[in-house]
Formats: structure tokens, sequence, C-alpha cells
């Protein structure tokens, strides 16, 4: 089911949380909403479940206006981040509760919840309640329990953000399996790339309550659109060395070439990924002083601080020779760098 | 006994010192007082020994045989040896002499008779009306009307009288005016059609108010829940108003909303609706406004209790109620109800408890009436003991209305006790996830 969301105004009160925000979300495709706590991503999500009400623009779920509908007549199904099961419900009962208020028959309750914990693998834990479940569990119980209904659009609102690493990993192919296996539209809000990436068709990242840019991935990670997307992407994060722009990119006694096909003038900033600057590479020379070794076993992150007292990091294979304070002059993959201008666009 | 069990006891001796007082030492005067027949009457020090002419009539149920009961009233004045003496050392041998020929062995029912035997006194007659009836006191042989102090004074005048020994125990008995330990109280409680008409409106009382204090608590939770917090919370506190207003205040203030001159009759007049006192023109109105009454005092702890325990409960979850498809009634019904089990349960035991003895509502506002129809058995108490029309006040009877109550209030908190389980309460909140 395709999602369609246009010129969406969000108010509480007298603030303006998201002023004309406008969103597509083709069927059967898993988008996330990534951004710092604060940026409107979750109450974009509560907008498009219906728990919030929209203050302006549209919401259409295929041809169908959904814009004033309440929640309960929306085929959405919502997974919150601690889980909202209903503590004196059993495992069963929190499932089935979607379809109990539908007022279905028992038996057909009954067989459906069956089917849904066999899709989430929790068919052995039908009876218990949930502060007998682990954070694993219970986020499989809340999945089913958003699945049951057969919803055209599944919500995850930070679904992985109270679990602990290793079921966090677990989990997100889990979630990105059942999304698959149901051909469901979904959008994911989450604060964490890695998440994002690894789970999504698509990313739209935000700012303020605004879209600051929207695409697949490995686009958004290869050509951000703006010094904040390339900040935001990353681990660990990109370097940025502000340059002067004149025929070539200089700063302190270091320079660089103007790469192919871009013409800049000014003050200008360089965005540089650790994983394009180092020994290995090939390309024109920065040198500085490495001023911080972080040994992460296959390879080590190394702060080389420029003459102008700038810093770029380095990820270099291990089993070099590096050593605190010693004075480097590594070569920088000139394709791959970024160039912004002043306000923070891309060039 | 080292020095911190000493401070903490010296710490806690205030609150040790008030259960003592205001709790054990009223429940074990309760039990005492329960066995006795103390009343206005009898006081609540020793007594005297006394018969009168009305114990007469109840001396038989007593034990006491009808001859005895028959010496006790007849012959009040007999002319014999012995009242003669007395009468010639006041009046003089020879007038003795006189009335002994005349009379002599002769007895006499009453003052008048007596004095007419004197009037008979030919030789020296005694003129005066004021002698006359002072010699004839002098012939006075009834023991009726006359206090004794001491238990022997009293046996020693049955025995002159000729009472014969096996009903002197019984008659002692009845003759003494002060308290007896007896379970008299409680064959009386049990045989007065009253008693069972008192428990019967207490348990009406009790179940009418309960069940609008939760109902009307949980109504006005679960609608200031779904209201913005400044609303809801100026709502709430109109509705706790009753429970800081004093009572006599407040229950003055429904007075005036229903008698007949008040707010609700004039109201209604122009409408062609005879005015009436609104709260006491029959039971029903009367136990309508009682469970109106007390239940807006109750309604607002409720209320409070059951508030909180609904923000206890994550917004989160309302929220996947709704996109789960429920609708307010089947949110309420799922998922608020059955997590607020246990403050229903609290404040239903809590206030059954507190309703079963208050009547302080009751009392200002009905008093008991109309009739005796909303008189509630701690009501009955408290009117048996202390405020009773009569004016004998029966503390004895009242104390074993109070005795009931103090056994069913123990039975039911031990059983909520054991039914909350409230170890387990305290350690583990129930609401939480």
């Amino acid at each position: 089911m395709r999602i369609e969301l246009q010129n969406f105004t969000k108010r509480f009160g007298d603030t303006t949380v998201i002023e004309d925000m406008s969103l597509s979300v083709a069927s059967g495709e898993m988008i996330a909403l990534l951004g710092p706590s604060g940026c409107g991503k979750s109450t974009t999500l509560f907008a498009i479940s219906g728990i919030h009400r929209i203050d302006g623009g549209t919401l259409h779920f295929g041809d169908r206006d959904v814009t004033r509908l309440p929640p309960q007549d929306r085929p959405v199904g919502v997974v919150f981040q601690n889980y909202a099961l209903y503590p004196h419900m059993s495992v069963a009962e929190n499932i089935g509760f979607p379809l109990r208020v539908q007022k279905l028959k028992p038996a057909e309750i009954k067989s459906r919840v069956g089917e849904m914990a066999e899709l989430v693998q929790i068919g052995n834990l039908l009876k218990r309640k949930p502060q007998q479940l682990s954070g694993g569990q219970q986020q499989r119980v809340a999945l089913a329990r958003a699945l049951v209904r057969k919803p055209d659009v599944l919500l995850l609102d930070e679904p992985l953000a109270n679990l602990d690493a290793k079921l966090r990993l677990e989990m997100r192919s889990e979630i990105r399996r059942l999304q698959r296996e149901t051909g469901i539209t979904a959008i994911l809000v989450t604060h964490d790339q890695i998440e994002a990436m690894s789970m999504c068709d698509r990313i739209a990242l935000m700012k303020d309550g605004r879209i600051e840019q929207i695409s697949t991935p490995a686009e958004m990670y290869e050509r951000p659109a703006s010094r904040y997307v390339a900040g935001f992407l990353g681990n660990p994060p990109i370097s940025f060395v502000n340059a002067d722009a004149n025929g070539r990119l200089a700063f302190g006694d270091n320079a660089l070439p103007l790469p192919s096909g871009i013409a800049a003038q000014g003050p200008v900033v360089i965005g540089l990924r650790p994983e394009h600057f180092g020994p290995q590479h090939q390309g024109p020379c920065v040198s500085g002083q490495v001023s911080f070794i972080e040994p992460q076993g296959r390879e080590d992150l190394i702060d080389v601080t420029l003459p102008d007292g700038q810093r770029l990091r380095a990820i270099v294979p291990a089993g070099h020779d590096v050593a605190l304070g010693q004075t480097v002059n590594w070569q920088v993959d000139l394709s791959r760098i970024h160039l912004f201008d002043a306000e923070g666009a891309r060039l | 006994m080292n020095r911190q069990t000493l401070l903490g006891l010296g710490f806690l001796s205030p609150a040790l010192l008030a259960v003592v007082m205001f709790f054990l030492l009223p429940v074990v005067l309760t039990v005492v007082f329960a066995f006795t027949n103390m009343s206005t009457s009898t006081g609540i020090l020793g007594g005297e020994y006394q018969i009168s002419e009305s114990d007469l009539r109840r001396l038989p149920a007593a034990g006491v045989r009808e001859e005895a009961v028959e010496m006790l009233a007849g012959a009040d004045y007999a002319v014999r040896a012995d009242t003669l003496a007395l009468f010639a050392a006041e009046f003089g041998d020879k007038r003795a002499q006189e009335l002994e020929a005349l009379h002599g062995g002769a007895s006499f029912d009453d003052r008048r008779a007596m004095e007419r035997a004197l009037k008979d006194l030919r030789r020296d007659p005694i003129r005066s009306v004021r002698e006359r009836k002072a010699a004839a006191e002098l012939f006075r042989i009834s023991i009726l009307g006359q206090r004794f102090p001491t238990e022997a004074a009293f046996v020693e005048a049955i025995t002159a009288l000729g009472i014969p020994e096996a009903d002197q125990a019984a008659l002692t008995e009845a003759a003494y005016t002060g308290w007896t330990f007896t379970t008299q109280n409680f064959e009386l409680l049990w045989e007065l059609p009253a008693t069972w008409r008192y428990a019967l409106n207490s348990a009406l009382y009790v179940v009418l108010t309960l069940a609008f204090n939760v109902g009307f608590g949980l109504f006005l939770a679960l609608s200031t829940f779904y209201l913005p917090t400044r609303t809801a919370q100026t709502f709430r506190a109109i509705w706790f108003l009753p429970r800081i207003l004093p009572p006599v205040l407040y229950v003055l203030m429904w007075q005036w909303l229903t008698w007949d001159q008040g707010f609700i009759s004039a109201i209604l007049r122009p409408f062609g609706i005879e005015p009436i006192n609104w709260m006491r023109h029959t039971a029903t109105h009367a136990w309508t406004f009682i469970v109106l009454i007390n239940g807006c005092v109750g309604a607002s702890l409720g209320m409070i209790l059951f508030s909180s325990s609904l923000r206890a409960i994550p917004e989160t979850q309302l929220f996947a109620a709704q996109v789960d498809g429920a609708n307010r009634w089947q949110q309420v019904r799922f998922v608020l109800l059955p997590q607020m089990r246990w403050p229903i349960l609290f404040i239903t035991s809590y206030q059954t408890l507190s309703l079963l003895t208050s009547f302080e509502y009751i009392l200002l506002a009905t008093d008991g009436g109309p009739g005796r129809q909303t008189e509630v058995w701690a009501l009955a108490a408290y009117h048996t003991a202390l405020s009773n029309y009569g004016g004998n006040l029966e503390y004895g009877l009242g104390a074993a209305y109070a005795l009931a109550l103090v056994i069913i209030g123990i039975l039911l908190s031990a059983l909520y006790l054991r039914f909350f389980n409230f170890r387990d309460l305290v350690a583990k909140p129930r609401i939480e996830q």
C-alpha cells in the first residue's frame, strides 16, 4: 500500500513541530525516518498512525484519503519503543486483542493468533504474561500484535532501542525478514544510522521537522546532500576541514586539487571519510602529525592533526608502524571527497 | 536490651501510647461495658439496695416467690410489741397501753388508716395532725422505698420483715440499684426486632454507598483522565471539596438544598410541584440523600486513587489500544479497568470498614429518620449509649452494639489482609509492567 503524505503540518499548542513536510513511500517498501531526538520523526509516525491529529496537509493510503480517520479505522499496525504490551493479558490475549475488539469468533482468533505466533517464532510462549518474557520475546509479541490485523502499513517506533546489542542485531534481520515475507509497507523510526541503513530500502533523514534528504542508504552515504547528512551517516564519522577554494583547495600548509567538474570559489568545507584517507590509498597527499591512535583489531583509527590545527581521521589496516607524534604524509582518495559550501549545501 | 532497642522504643512510645489510649483501651472498655447493664439509672459507680413499689411487679420474674412479694407489699403499718415500744418512748406509756388495748396486733395498709387508728385514743388524744403523722410513721414496718447503703443492712431489714431465707438472695440481687455483669444485652439484641432492622439498614447503607462511591469515583477518574490536564485538575479539585468541608457545614448545605423551603422546592414550585422536605419525606427520599451525601464524600477518595493509578498506566498502552482498533469503551473495559483491579479492591474493602462504623453524616442529615427507617447499626449504638430521647442512656447495651461492629471490623480486616497479601502488595506494585 502506497503512503502519500503531503504538506503535513503538526503543531503542539503554539509550537509548530513539523511544517509542510511531504513524504511518499512505495508499496512494499521499508523506509526509515532517521534523525536525532526531537527532530519530529516519532511525531510523523504518530500522525500516520492517527494517534496524533494532522493539523495541515493530507495523508493517503493508496487512493484512500485517511487524513481525518481515527486510528481505529486506519489499516496500520504499530510497534512501540516500550512495546506497550498489556501487562494483565497473556501473550495469546495480547496478540489476539485487535481481533477481539473486532468481535471475531474465539476459534478464528485462536487460529490467527497461532499463525502469527509461528511467524514471529513464539508459538511456545502463548500462555505467558509479558513480565515473564525477555526483551526480544516481548518485541516479537508486539510485532505479532501489530501484524495480526493484517494491516497495510507497519509503523515501527524505535523498536530496537530497548534491546541489548546482541538482540538488536538479531531483531534487525528478523524485522526485515517479516517485512519482506508479508510484503507490508513499513516505516521505521530510529535515531540509529546503522539500523536505518541495514534495514531499510530508503532513508528519510530529518532535521528540525524537515526532511533533509531522502534516498537509498548507499546513495545517501555516497552523495550526501548536505554537510548535516554527511556528518550524520558513517561510523567513525566523517572529518570536516575548512578550506579556501581558489583553483585548488588550500588549508594550512596543505592543498588538494579541485575535483573535476566542480567550480568553487572562496571558503568551502571538505568532507573526508576516514576510509578514504591513509597510507594505503592513491592520490594527492596531506601531511600532519599523528595525535591519537585507537586500535580496533582489524584496523586502527588514527587522528592526524594538520599544521593549521584541523584534524583528519584515517582508518589504517592493522600491522602499520605508525607511532604517536610521528609526522605523516598520507594519500587522499580525491574522487571520494565531498565539498560543501559555507551554508552546508553540497557543491 | 541494648541502647538501640531502648532508643527505638523511646521513639515509638508516643505512637504506642496513642494506640493504647485511643484503640486498645476503647476496645477493651467496649468489651467490658458490653457485659454490664450499666445505664444512667445504675450510674457508673456502685449502687445501693432498694425495693420500690414499682419493683414489686418484676420480682416474681427475678425468682422471688409470691408469698415473699406479698410480705413486702402488704402490712405496711403494724401495732405490735416493737413498734409500740417506739411509740411509748415518744408519746408516753399510757397512750401506748390504750392503743394496744384498742388495736393490738392489728395492721394497716396505708398511713391514713394508721392515723385513723391513732384518733381512737380517748384518754389523752394526740390533737395535732402533724404529731399524729409522726406517730403513724413509728408503726411503719415496710421497707418499700427505703434505701440501704450496704447489703448487710438490707438483709437485716428483710429478715426483720420475715422474708423466708430461700427468697433472700434473689430479693437482694433484685434490690441492687448499681450495675452488674450480665449477658442480657446480647440476649436483648438477639430478641429485639429493631436490631435486625438496624443490621439490614447498615447492610443497605454500606452496599448502596459503596456502589455509588466506587462507581462514581471510577466515572470521575475515567472521565477526567480523557480531559486536558488543566480542566481535569480543576474538575477534580471541585469534586474534592465535600471531603475537606467540615461535615456539619456540608450537611447543612444539603439541608438547605432539600428542606421544604429550600432550593429544590423553590425550583420546582413554578412547575406546580408541592414543596416537601425532600430529604425526609419518605424512607426512599432519605436513603437517596444519605447515599448522595456520603457518596459525594467517598467518591472523591476513589477518584484521587483511581486517577493516580490510571496515570501510572503507560500512555503508549492506550495508543496501542487505539491502533489495535479499540474504541473508548473497549479501551476502558479491556485495558484500563483490568489494571485497576487492586485500587478498586482496596477502595472497596477500606470503605466497607469505614462505612460500617460511620454515622456522623446520617446523624446530621436525618438522625435515623423518618421514624427509624435510616437508623444504621452504628447510629443505633450512639443513640442507645449516648443520646437517648428517653433520657436513660444504656451504656451497656450501646457497648454491646459497638462490640458487634468491633468484631465484624476485626474479622473483615483479617480477611482483607489475607486476601490482599499485603506483604506482596508493598513489595511490588501490581500496576507496573
